[in-house]
């Protein structure tokens, strides 16, 4: 049962109580008015520990602090802000970011939300390997699948541009994204009560009005967290657009600060791309929706009757997944293959990229050096963001709102904003730190931990509060209920978070590039130093890019096994 | 039974945190000493054995560490006291590699990289303030180098080392060491521009009949370009310039992909930097190539001669290493021969060492004589460069 709304991001809420108390406590007195009826008891009692309220502060604080960095640093001042935003170059910066990330949203939309129904309410054949297949795009790294589109692109389309500016761009990173939207949507689908559905149907409405009108309805949460997701992704996206010639305000803020040297514009354009991501927040709060979906009955949700298709629709849509997956795995992975292949037989590679033929030992400590990273920022995370998934999820408010929210805004800051914010923080306060792997996994943390609240945020809703209140109701006290309890049962959603974590610190390139220790490389810096945006041959770079998609693949196949298991 | 069972999740709970917590120091142990000022070599050393093919540049911390102490290197000068030397470069990471350890191989000390590119790492030096774990920093480009001369952030170099380079390329200040030196060019390509068509200035591509016909990168050496433009047409007109670039050229982001492009036959022509074009000749055979590269026989603002430049920051703590590797670097014997031989093609700047990968020899070019440390102040030009909304 509490399966039910286990999804990797924040399904729609079986709860409707507005405000959710909190575990009753002995030592603290709460003071808010009781609930009414049933909740008195804990209502009265329902404030949040001090102790988490005080450690999900801190977090929300750390979190901002590139934000704020921003703002407060010295020689900010609003008049390189003015400049950035009167700059000719601004508009037009603005205007490509927007295009870009309204078309990837619409693309990444069809294909999660068609793909997730295609394979949950279908009868199409295998859908548990297509649910594999549509997970895995997230083992590939955006600037590796740009990367090998590129180099696919030279090798047999040479005089072809196509693949080049806001098509090939919205092409290559949907294929990557659209995960992100898929899983949720596969998760909340399968929560969606057949009930409501079946009184739709025997009201005499077609199956495509009552999906429109029933079903989507209740599936507007997880798409909208799933969404955010992938637009943040855009935002904060540099290598990728970088080889595919697109320019949007993080690559303008990279190639300021990297290449022109112009930091504080960089910045000042930073500032721009907050208040973008900061609409978006907005955005996501009002697609949403209000109302919550009620259930017709109690007990455990069946799973809706799946739409029968015809054989040619099944032969239709089955060749609609293959070419999904070909495109979203297939070229990667040929590319990467091929270019091993060279690099094998020896073409040799450029001077730029170094000597021919594989250096198994740099190879190798890129894959130690990104495990080390990706796990140990994976692990942080998730016992960082307990406290403010658990506010969240058990005493919402504004307090949590807040808390969650400023999450979520260094999630779309580019990872040279957090870089340079982090580098100066850390060389004033934190010298001891600065430049070694602790520095790194604070940054993945700061960058990543949205994906772990969210994901917690789930698993704590479906270890519903009443566990809870009955737990404590036998005489245990709140860490007890919580080792115990809650845990355990929220235990695949905060797995599932530090797995995503894991993924995407595993696949961060911009951030890395600056705060990686002196001599250290990961798999992603190895990759990047074979291109550097120069080299287009994937040759070099195949060692290191199916270093990266394996590394990858293990936690993605987990995650994709998840939704299997709540949608078959 | 339940209390046993509270002490296997208390367990549980407190193994995980410790794992954790564990997994957080190993990693900070992994390279913290490689942030303090006691520079331990433990990562990425590039001695003397990592100038093979091989090279182990990131051996695993524990066993770098050890490593650091056995410097009984047969070929290493006498002094085991030297202390090792942490670089960084914005220069192409192989090629300083190549430079790193040559220099270890000579005398015994060893180098520590950190490759980036020239602005970020030039800023990230500055933030670093006194307090730089930098010693020395190997710029790809004149700007940088010279801003952070100018900054008074670097030692004067020994005369000893200023008198082994070609004395017209020195900047006047004697902050920092031309060590190498790339020229401006157009890459063409023959079946679909012919050389005589070419544009006989870059300060003719503004014209509408170019449109669309060549591709630019806004890289470090098109910042070097502006700001040698504003000194000699002044800022209206280079403002001007920049608009039609922007109007006129395709943004290839980067030089490589500008020669990679024309190669393929995606643009006539582009501007880039020469070495581009003899290292992909180098790797397929010149006669493989569709492309060609144009040297500018006239001192064009194209045909820009641009020197990458070594400076000793004035934070280190080991200054007479690192006025030693500087004096190396611009040595006829010592670093010029790795930059003739190196396959990145860029020109040795010593007289008498000629490039072996096939370039024209420098006394051939035609190019303005400029003192670099007009590329210092490099503020104008990204203004421009920004207003013209190339960047």
């Amino acid at each position: 049962m509490p399966d039910v709304t286990e999804a990797p991001l924040p399904p729609f809420d079986h709860e409707p109580e507005p405000r959710d108390s909190g575990v009753p406590d002995g030592g603290v007195a709460g003071a808010s008015p009781a609930a009414g009826g049933r909740r008195r008891r804990f209502a009265t009692r329902g404030h949040a520990p001090k102790v988490v309220i005080l450690a999900a502060a801190l977090v929300a604080v750390a979190s901002l602090a590139p934000v704020a960095y921003l703002v407060l640093r010295e020689g900010f001042s609003f008049g390189v802000l003015m400049q950035a935003l009167d700059s000719p170059s601004t508009p037009e910066l603005i205007g490509n970011t927007a295009l870009l990330v309204a078309c990837i949203a619409v693309t990444s939309f069809v294909l999660g939300v068609g793909l997730a129904v295609l394979v949950v309410r279908t009868n199409l054949p295998a859908p548990r390997l297509w649910i594999v297949l549509f997970t895995m795009p997230l083992a590939v790294p955006g600037f590796v699948a740009a990367y090998t589109w590129v180099a696919a692109s030279y090798r047999y389309v040479p005089s072809s541009t196509t693949i080049f500016g806001l098509g090939g761009s919205t092409l290559v990173l949907s294929l990557g994204l659209f995960p992100y939207v898929f899983l949720p949507t596969v998760a909340a689908l399968r929560g969606v009560d057949a009930a409501q559905e079946e009184v739709s149907r025997a009201l005499g409405h077609s199956r495509l009005w009552t999906f429109f009108t029933v079903t989507f309805p209740q599936l507007r949460i997880a798409i909208a967290a799933g969404m955010l997701i992938v637009v943040l992704h855009v935002l904060a996206e540099f290598g990728a657009l970088q080889l595919l010639n697109y320019s949007t305000l993080t690559t303008a803020i990279m190639q300021r600060v990297l290449v022109l040297g112009a930091p504080e514009s960089g910045r000042a354009l930073g500032m721009v791309l907050v208040g973008g991501a900061a609409l978006l927040l907005l955005l996501e709060r009002l697609a949403r929706g209000r109302q919550r979906p009620s259930r017709v009955g109690r007990g455990v949700v069946r799973s809706a009757a799946r739409w029968p298709l015809g054989l040619g629709g099944r032969l239709g849509w089955l060749a609609a997944c293959v070419a999904v997956s070909l495109l979203a795995l297939g070229v990667p992975l040929y590319i990467a293959v091929v270019g091993l292949w060279d690099s094998f037989v020896g073409a040799p590679a450029t001077a730029l990229s170094g000597a021919p033929g594989i250096d198994w030992g740099a190879l190798g400590s890129a894959v130690g050096g990104t495990l080390q990273l990706a796990v140990a920022a994976g692990l942080v995370a998730t016992v960082v963001a307990l406290p403010i998934s658990w506010l969240y999820a058990r005493h919402p408010g504004p307090f949590a709102t807040i808390a969650e929210r400023s999450v979520w805004l260094a999630h779309a800051l580019p990872g040279i904003v957090l870089a340079l914010s982090l580098v100066y923080i850390g060389v004033r306060w934190f010298r001891p730190i600065y430049q070694t792997p602790l520095m790194l996994v604070a940054a993945y943390v700061i960058l990543f931990l949205p994906l772990a609240v969210a994901n917690q945020h789930v698993g704590l809703q479906a270890a519903g509060k009443r566990l809870d209140e009955a737990a404590h109701s036998l005489g245990f006290g709140r860490l007890r209920v919580f080792a115990r309890v809650t845990l355990p049962i929220a235990l695949p959603g905060v797995a599932a978070g530090a797995l995503f974590v894991l993924l995407d610190s595993a696949k961060e390139l911009t951030t890395t590039l600056l705060l990686i220790p002196t001599g250290m490389t990961t798999l992603s810096t190895g990759l990047w130093s074979t291109t550097n945006g120069e080299v287009l041959d994937f040759t070099a770079a195949a060692p290191y890019g199916i270093g990266l998609i394996l590394v990858g693949v293990l936690p993605a196949y987990l995650l994709a096994r998840r939704a299997v298991q709540l949608a078959t | 039974m339940s209390a046993s069972n509270r002490r296997r999740w208390i367990f549980r709970a407190i193994a995980a945190t410790a794992i954790g917590a564990m997994s957080l120091a190993a990693a900070a142990c992994g390279s913290s000493s490689a942030a303090g000022p006691a520079t331990s070599g433990s990562t990425a050393s590039s001695d003397a054995s990592s100038s093979g093919s091989t090279a182990p540049g990131t051996t695993a911390p524990a066993a770098g560490a050890s490593s650091a102490d056995a410097s009984s290197d047969s070929n290493s000068a006498p002094g085991d006291e030297k202390a090792p030397l942490t670089m960084y470069s914005g220069q192409h990471e192989p090629f300083a590699q190549a430079l790193a350890a040559g220099f270890t191989k000579a005398t015994g000390i060893k180098v520590t990289l950190r490759s980036g590119d020239d602005a970020e790492l030039v800023n990230q030096i500055i933030e670093e303030g006194a307090g730089s774990p930098a010693d020395l920093y190997l710029s790809e480009e004149p700007g940088p180098v010279a801003m952070l001369d100018s900054k008074g952030l670097t030692s004067p170099i020994d005369k000893a080392a200023l008198a082994e380079v070609d004395q017209r390329l020195l900047p006047s200040t004697s902050g920092w060491l031309p060590y190498a030196a790339r020229t401006r060019v157009i890459f063409y390509n023959p079946a679909l521009i012919s050389e005589k068509d070419l544009p006989a200035s870059v300060l003719d591509l503004t014209d509408p009949k170019w449109k669309g016909k060549f591709a630019y990168a806004p890289s470090g050496a098109f910042t070097s370009t502006v700001s040698y433009l504003i000194s000699s047409i002044g800022p209206d007109k280079t403002l001007a310039w920049l608009k039609g670039i922007k109007a006129n050229g395709v943004n290839e982001q980067k030089n490589g992909k500008v020669r990679d492009s024309v190669e393929a036959g995606q643009h006539p022509f582009g501007l880039s930097n020469h070495y581009y074009w003899y290292v992909l000749a180098a790797q397929k055979g010149a006669d493989k190539l569709t492309s060609k590269v144009y040297f500018f026989d006239h001192d064009d603002a194209g045909g820009l001669l641009l020197t990458s430049g070594a400076a000793v920051l004035k934070s280190s703590k080991h200054q007479a290493e690192a006025q030693e590797f500087v004096k190396w670097l611009g040595a006829a014997d010592g670093g010029q021969q790795v930059v003739a031989g190196d396959g990145d093609a860029q020109f040795p700047v010593a007289p008498g060492v000629t490039s072996k990968s096939g370039i024209p020899a420098l006394s051939d070019l035609h190019f303005p004589t400029v003192d670099p440390t007009v590329y210092a102040d490099t503020s104008e030009a990204k203004d421009l460069i920004i207003k013209s909304g190339i960047a």
